[in-house]
Order: C-alpha cells, then structure tokens, then sequence
C-alpha cells in the first residue's frame, strides 16, 4: 500500500492583484521526513503556507493535507501544529490561559492535550502564569511551541521559528526541533537561514520569485555544486585512481588537497574508490556548502541577489 | 459553539478595559443622580431627556429611564461601537486570528461567536447602566408612582404611572435601547472584518452611528430618515412622556433587525472568503 503523502501541493499559484506571490508549485511532504522551505525574503513562502493552513485561498491548484484538500478551517488541521510568521496570543491573558482556551476553542477537550508534555517542552515554569505581554520574544516563541504540540500532531508546519531571536534561543529552538523530528515528527520548516535548514532538514524545497527552483536532499542540493575537498597522503596515486572514476570531469591541486568536480555520482564513492587502493584519507569535505548551492540556483533563476559564493576549502 | 463562546467571553471579560468601562456605567448614573438631588426639583425641563430628568427626582423607579435616555445618546453607542469594532480586528492585530482559524473552527461559527458576546457585552452594559440608575435612584429618591404631565387633544393634562407600571416599562425600555444596537452590531461586524485595526473599525462604527444621529436631525432629509439606524432610537421614551407603546418602536425593532441580518450577512460572507494576512 502506497504511503498518502502528509501535505501534497499541486500547481499552487497565488495572486494578488497583478502580483504573483506563489507562481504553479508543487511538491510533497512524505511522513518523518524533515522539509525545509528555503527562499529569500518575498520569495513565496509563508504565502504557501498560509494556504497550506487555509488561511489564504490558492488563485489555481490545490494543497491537500493527509489526503484532503486544504479549505478554511478543513478537519485536518487538527494534526497539524502550526506556527505561521511569529508566534502571537491574546496579551491580557496568561501563558496557561491561552493555551487552554486556544485548545478548547475547536471544541476538544484539555485532557486530550498533553498540557503537560507541551509545558515540560516550553520551559517556562512559573512565567506560563505570567500575563502574555510581559514576555519577552524568545518566551513568546517557546509558548508557541508548546502550543503547536498541543494533542501530540502528525505534522509540524514552522514558519521563520527563530526570527527576532538572540543566539542563545535560536539554539532553544533548533534543539527543540531536533528532538521533535527524533521523535518522528514530520516537519515543513520555512527559513532564508541556510545554517538553520542545512543543521535541522533531511530535504530541502528551494522557492524563488514564487516558484520552486529546487527539491531534493540537502545531499543532493549541495551536490549540484559539484566540487568535493579531499586530503590523501599520496596525492599524484589519488589523482590518477579518481580521474578513472565515472562521474569525475576534474581533478586539481588546490592547497594541500586535491579538488575533484563531482558531475554524478556520491562522495561516498570517491572515499571508497581512494580507501580500497590502500590510499590514507585525511579530510574528505564538499567544496561549497548549501549557502553556495543556494545562491546558485537564486543566480540560474535571474534572481536580484549576487550569486557570491562562500567556499569552505582552504585556499 | 459553547467551547467557542467560553473562549470569546473570557477574552473580553479579562481584559482591563471591560473592567474600567463596567466601573464607569456604574458609577456614572449614581453621579447624575446626585446630581438631580444636588439640583433639587424646581429647575426647568427641556426636552424629553431633560423631562424625564425633572420628573426622576419624584421617584427613584424613574432614574433608569432618565439616565438610558442621556447614555445611550453617545456614551453607550461608543462602548457598544467598542465592543463589537474590536471583536475581529482585536484578534487580528494581536496576530492571534490566524492561530485560531489554523483550527478546525469556522469562520461564520467564529463570527457568530463573536457577535454573541459583543452583544451580551452591549445588553450587560446597558442593563449595569439601568440597575446602577435604579439603585443610586431608589436610595435617594425613594421608590414611588409619578404623576406625569401630558399634552393632549383636550389641553394640559396628567396621567400618573404606578410603581408596577414604572418598573415594567423601565425594563422594556432597557431592553429596547439594548436591542437598538443590532444596527450597530451588524454594521461593526462588518468593519470589523475588513480592517486589521480596532481603532479603525470602533471608529467607523461609532462614527456611523453619530453621522446618522446628526442627519437625523435634518427634517428636510424627510422620509429617508426612517431608514437610519438612529431615527427610532427614542420611541421608547414615550412610554414615559405620553403613556402609549408608541407604534415607532415596532418600526425600531424592524429597521434594527434589518440591519443586523444585512450587515451581518455581508460580514460572513466577507470574512470566509477573506485572506487572513494578519
């Protein structure tokens, strides 16, 4: 039996006015995987997943969660716990009281919540009695999250969840990710922060100007880049045992190592080429790193930003 | 439904500026008695409001009506106008809308929550405003009948209302002054709905409200003044000025009624095909 995917989008296209925010994309969220929605600022994203959430209605195609299509307070957001742009609650009201009143609104009932789970995740002890508006960004965005995993959901849907944070809380958050997503959760996270999506996504959905330009694993992507660092103790054997492989176009000196252009193929392999002619591998790294893939395909799609790249090799 | 409006309730009831405003209606009418007492009884009258407050000193059972009918002239329309403009809009500019429409809960339920308890708030205030007038009223001027002068076919007269007559007719004014914010709940709903500030929409809606006041004024406006939302919005004084059920406070409750299914019609239909943005 096939595996419905968790969110299946569909030629999703949104308008405003003569403006194309979302332009014909589509892509699927499998269970347990961990996406990450990759764009620059104004790139489409949170507007994807405003529909995905039925805040907002496609101008064409369809968004399905677990198998429906999404409409404006559709049965199945109750598996989804979401965070869309910053966390936000009533601000008279305090931390405990917002939640429970969040979860009771639906109609379903405080026992069926795990509050307790969700609190223990939060962190915040006694402030959870405290008035909202006394709490600082990073509390705000923890109370976000205990309330996006009231009722244990399938799918965790996470827009921008550092945004405004110091670095102390975007570590928080991005262990509070990791052990979510160990514990199986099925993740669509949102970020312009290449470190953020390239520490926490097994897949990465690259969107631009509205359009997605790329979706693969974060492997994958940074493989379109094509370059991989290694150091051997014998570098002239390695260098004639990796121009023989398939997939090799190039193979040069650069610094104490060697680089080798990867145009198909694993990097797993070039090790695996080198440790079976007895060759000693030191260091075996991609030439660029997801922000330089990144860049690249922002540069393929005409994009306004300098297609710069950061290289992670030694020079 | 019941969960939904739990959850609406206590949003509102919470919140400081419920708090100050229930302090207020409560503690406004005691003034204007005192200040009736203060003032004695050989002042003379004015128009209705100002007659009803000339006869309120012969009987406290008479100072709800003398203080609905100065209040809901344009203290109560701005805190009713407050209520209801802020119901959405409050929500949205918090940023709180959204988490609650990623919930399976619809947003004509959520609307119809919401005008429940903007209007529980409205009739709670309106109520308070009686009840404190009647207190504040009874203990300063006792609870007696009246004797009202009238003007008639046959000349000066008098009819005299009892205390049954004066507590009954004092509670269907009460509710009649309440019910004359439907108009006002549709219309903010509405406004509500279309902006993401609550200064924005409890502007509008006051404003709505006392633009129609002040061309009601204009009798060369003629009939078109039948249809404003304000233009039946005393009849009920009658009940103490003239001793009749006066045929214009039928014409209220339809004109209030035609507003709010209208209004509040226009607002569902907005606000689910609205995107949430806020």
């Amino acid at each position: 039996m096939v595996d419905t995917p968790i969110i299946s989008i569909e030629g999703l296209s949104k308008n405003f006015g003569a403006v194309t925010a979302v332009d014909d994309v589509s892509f699927e969220v499998t269970r347990g995987e961990v996406y990450g929605l990759l764009g620059p600022n104004g790139a489409g994203k949170t507007t994807i997943l405003r529909m995905l959430m039925g805040l907002e209605r496609p101008s064409a195609g369809t968004a399905r969660l677990f198998g429906e299509i999404v409409t404006p307070s559709c049965a199945q957001l109750v598996r989804v716990g979401a965070m869309v742009e910053q966390a936000a609650f009533v601000p008279h009201l305090s931390g405990m009281r917002n939640l429970q009143l969040w979860w009771e609104a639906a109609g379903t009932r405080l026992r069926d919540a795990d509050l307790d789970g969700a609190l223990a995740i939060a962190g915040l002890d006694d402030a959870i009695h405290r008035k909202v508006r006394t709490y600082s960004q990073g509390m705000k965005q923890r109370l976000g999250f205990a309330r996006l995993l009231l009722g244990r959901p399938e799918l965790l849907v996470l827009d921008e969840p550092t945004n405004g944070l110091d670095p102390g809380e975007i570590r928080e958050i991005r262990e509070l990710i990791a052990r979510l997503t160990a514990a199986g959760a099925t993740v669509l996270l949102s970020s312009h922060h290449l470190s953020e999506v390239e520490q926490t996504c097994s897949h990465v959905l690259v969107i631009n100007h509205g359009r997605l330009v790329a979706d693969g694993t974060v492997t994958d992507l940074v493989g379109r880049a094509g370059g991989v660092y290694i150091e051997v103790d014998d570098r002239e054997r390695a260098r004639r045992v990796l121009s023989a492989l398939p997939g090799v176009t190039d193979v040069r000196d650069q610094g104490d190592g060697l680089v080798v252009d990867l145009h198909t193929g694993r990097r797993a392999d070039l090790a695996a080429a080198l440790v079976g002619e007895g060759i000693a591998l030191d260091t075996l790294m991609p030439t660029q790193q997801l922000e330089d893939a990144f860049l690249d395909l922002l540069a393929e799609g005409s994009a306004p930003m300098a297609a710069t790249t950061t290289s992670a090799v030694p020079s | 439904m019941i969960a939904l409006l739990r959850t609406e309730f206590t949003k509102a009831a919470r919140r400081t500026r419920t708090l100050i405003i229930a302090l207020a209606l409560c503690g406004l009418p005691t003034l204007i008695v005192v200040a009736i007492k203060s003032r004695g009884t050989s002042d003379r009258g004015g128009d209705h409001g100002d007659g009803l407050f000339r006869l309120a000193s012969q009987s406290g059972l008479l100072v709800p009506a003398a203080v609905l009918s100065v209040m809901s002239g344009f203290l109560l329309i701005v805190i009713a106008g407050t209520f209801v403009g802020d119901s959405v809009a409050g929500d949205a500019s918090w940023g709180n809308l959204r988490y609650l429409l990623m919930r399976p809960i619809t947003r004509g339920r959520l609307l119809v929550a919401k005008a429940t308890i903007a209007a529980v708030l409205i009739w709670a205030a309106t109520i308070l405003v009686a009840l404190a007038g009647l207190v504040a009223g009874v203990t300063l001027f006792g609870a007696h009948s009246v004797t009202i002068p009238s003007i008639g076919v046959g000349g000066l007269g008098s009819f005299t209302l009892s205390e049954g007559a004066l507590v009954t007719r004092a509670l269907v004014g009460t509710a009649y002054v309440a019910f004359g914010f439907n108009a006002l709940l549709g219309m903010g709903m509405l406004f509500s709905t279309l902006t993401d500030t609550p200064t924005g929409a409890i502007g509008a809606t006051i404003g709505v409200y006392i633009v129609s006041e002040i061309l009601d004024g204009i009798s060369q406006l003629g009939q078109i003044r039948y249809a404003f939302p304000t233009h039946y919005l005393g009849a009920w004084e009658s009940m103490f000025t003239e001793n009749t059920f006066s045929r214009d406070m039928v014409a209220g409750v339809l004109v209030q009624l035609a507003y709010l299914v209208v209004f509040g019609a226009a607002a569902i239909i907005w606000f689910r095909r609205k995107d949430i943005r806020s």
